[in-house]
């Protein structure tokens, strides 16, 4: 084939898929402005005749999905946040401190990995019901403030922090809580974005331990609300779930969008690592 | 000497302070609740047994292999996992495949290719919920996208969901929609990982595309290639907001998959005991696949 010829089968292979992928987000967002009569319209319309925005504001006062939104904002940032801290702390002593063990619980955690989260729902539930926290928002904070993913991930990019460094600032009497601030936290900021990023993608979209966790309906985060109106057999309420749909996923959006080339190098870095 | 060892304990102990956060949770929240699986997998335990018991008694009465054995006579368990089977059948090879295309479409340079590759990654960010409902709503019977196009063509509307055999499918198709965009960057963090001297090396020699990409590309993307495939099998095997959300099992069991079969022996009929003996067989399984896959890709490696 010339370069002419790839050129253009370039763009047309670009132009199909993209429509192809789209069409499952265009689908989600025409719904979620069409009138309850026209959602159920047979043959579908294509646009909405009517931009129903009404939708958006019972689904956000009306349905509450506006506490739903608030849970999950609190138990992302909280969880972001405290696996960022929890995972730098594990994976500064896991890469640069010898302690007897060390090794041992590193090939535990990384051992987590492989174990389906199956075998983690029933003991979960039974470890929150019996320490109190069922049915409240640190039932789904507290056992996802570390996870082994982010503390091996971490290691991974403090192991190429140059043993000598660390060395050079121990002998000139930095102290940890210094050698952490100004050490290790600056030469892996890079690495720190990436965590948090697929740390708070991971606990916006999670389910099934709310799911387990969870009872009360002001206690939901979105994507049990969702799943739960969802389920109920209200057939006149999917305008109104696919316009909290579109709001739910504003946010992860966003966030990808602004970070974007941190997102994309973490995983591809962690490929080639991995 | 004493001095010495004095400076190593304190070390340690420091190190262990900063250690424990990370620790505390894994223990709590990782490595009991394994354990406690694993035990309970060995037991009856009525929901009664689960009220009395303290956080560290391990609830219910020791029954040997008895969970293993009612769940190996269990038709459902096996049906469920057949049908995680159908679901891997079409998920894996396909997600892998179109993975590696797109991979290789993305690693061109030309104007747009980063857009394209954007575009292609955002379903992978959108949740698994989220996902699930577009989906129903673009199969559904009456006023769904998918029927109303089959229909311009003269097919008459299929009800996907509704119907044993498509079920699966449909949402085997969504999870590869919404995954196939990261497999496609790990992949082409392994194409760009390649050198191109090794092209460059096949052109002169006039090889065509084809065999470059059979003797080159292939090969050495063997290694990511084993870890894609341990990916995609454990999303397979953890296949349960989609089935919640779009089927609940149905219709007829016929997306009843393993982690939603557990889900509902422990949350619906709280059988604790049996809900943990397929948890720890699913595990096994898991295990097993791992292992042989790896053994098979690494002869494969070696004898080419």
């Amino acid at each position: 084939m010339n370069t002419k010829g790839k050129m253009i089968f370039n763009y047309v292979v670009m132009i199909g898929l993209v429509t192809l992928f789209l069409i499952p987000l265009y689908w989600l967002v025409s719904g979620s402005f069409k009138s309850n009569f026209e959602f159920n319209l047979v043959p579908p319309t294509l646009f909405p005749k009517k931009l129903e925005f009404g939708n958006y504001k019972t689904a956000w006062t009306q349905l509450g999905f506006n506490q739903a939104f608030r849970n999950s904002v609190i138990v992302t940032i909280s969880t972001t946040v405290l696996n960022m801290i929890t995972g730098t702390l594990a994976g500064y002593i896991l890469s640069k401190k010898k302690i007897p063990g060390g090794k041992l619980i590193l090939a535990m955690m990384v051992s987590v990995l492989i174990v389906p989260p199956a075998v983690l729902l029933l003991p979960l539930y039974f470890i929150i019901v019996k320490m109190g926290m069922y049915d409240t928002l640190l039932a789904i904070i507290l056992p996802f403030a570390a996870n082994s993913f982010t503390i091996y991930f971490m290691k991974q990019y403090i192991d190429d922090i140059p043993d000598d460094l660390v060395e050079a600032a121990r002998i000139d009497g930095l102290s940890e809580m210094g050698m952490l601030t100004k050490i290790i936290v600056p030469l892996t900021t890079p690495a720190l974005v990436t965590v948090a990023l697929i740390n708070f993608v991971g606990n916006w979209n999670a389910f099934t331990m709310p799911l387990v966790l969870l009872r009360s309906n002001e206690n939901f985060t979105l994507p049990l609300k969702q799943a739960m109106m969802a389920n109920a057999t209200d057939v006149n309420a999917w305008t109104l779930i696919l316009a909290a749909t579109v709001l739910s996923i504003i946010p992860v959006l966003i966030v990808f969008i602004g970070s974007q080339k941190y997102f994309v190098k973490g995983i591809m870095e962690g490929a080639v690592k991995g | 000497m004493k001095a010495n060892r004095k400076l190593r304990f304190r070390s340690a102990l420091s190190g262990y302070i900063i250690l424990l956060p990370a620790l505390i949770v894994m223990v709590a929240f990782n490595f009991y609740p394994i354990i406690w699986s694993f035990l309970v997998s060995f037991k009856t335990a009525r929901a009664i047994d689960i009220k009395n018991s303290t956080l560290f008694q391990i609830p219910g009465v020791f029954v040997g292999l008895d969970n293993y054995i009612k769940v190996l006579q269990n038709d459902l368990f096996f049906k469920s996992i057949v049908n995680t089977g159908y679901f891997a059948i079409m998920f894996i090879p396909l997600t892998l495949l179109s993975s590696l295309l797109l991979a290789i479409y993305v690693n061109q340079k030309f104007k747009g290719v980063n857009f394209f590759r954007t575009i292609i990654f955002i379903p992978y960010i959108i949740s698994v919920i989220s996902s699930s409902l577009v989906f129903m709503t673009l199969f559904n019977t009456e006023a769904g996208f998918v029927n109303a196009s089959l229909e311009l063509v003269g097919i008459k509307g299929i009800s996907w969901l509704g119907n044993e055999k498509l079920a699966m499918p449909v949402i085997a198709l969504m999870s590869i929609w919404r995954r196939v965009g990261y497999f496609m960057l790990l992949y082409l963090a392994g194409l760009q990982n390649i050198s191109k001297s090794m092209y460059e090396a096949a052109d002169i020699d006039g090889a065509n595309a084809f065999v470059k990409f059979k003797s080159i590309t292939v090969p050495l993307l063997s290694k990511i290639t084993v870890v894609i495939m341990v990916l995609l099998l454990r999303d397979a095997l953890t296949i349960f907001q989609e089935v919640f959300v779009m089927t609940g099992g149905g219709p007829g069991n016929s997306t009843v998959t393993v982690p939603f079969l557990i889900y509902q022996e422990a949350f619906s009929y709280l059988r604790f005991g049996t809900a943990a003996a397929m948890s720890y067989i699913l595990f096994v399984l898991a295990f097993i696949i791992i292992i042989v896959q790896n053994k098979i890709i690494n002869r494969k490696g070696n004898t080419e």
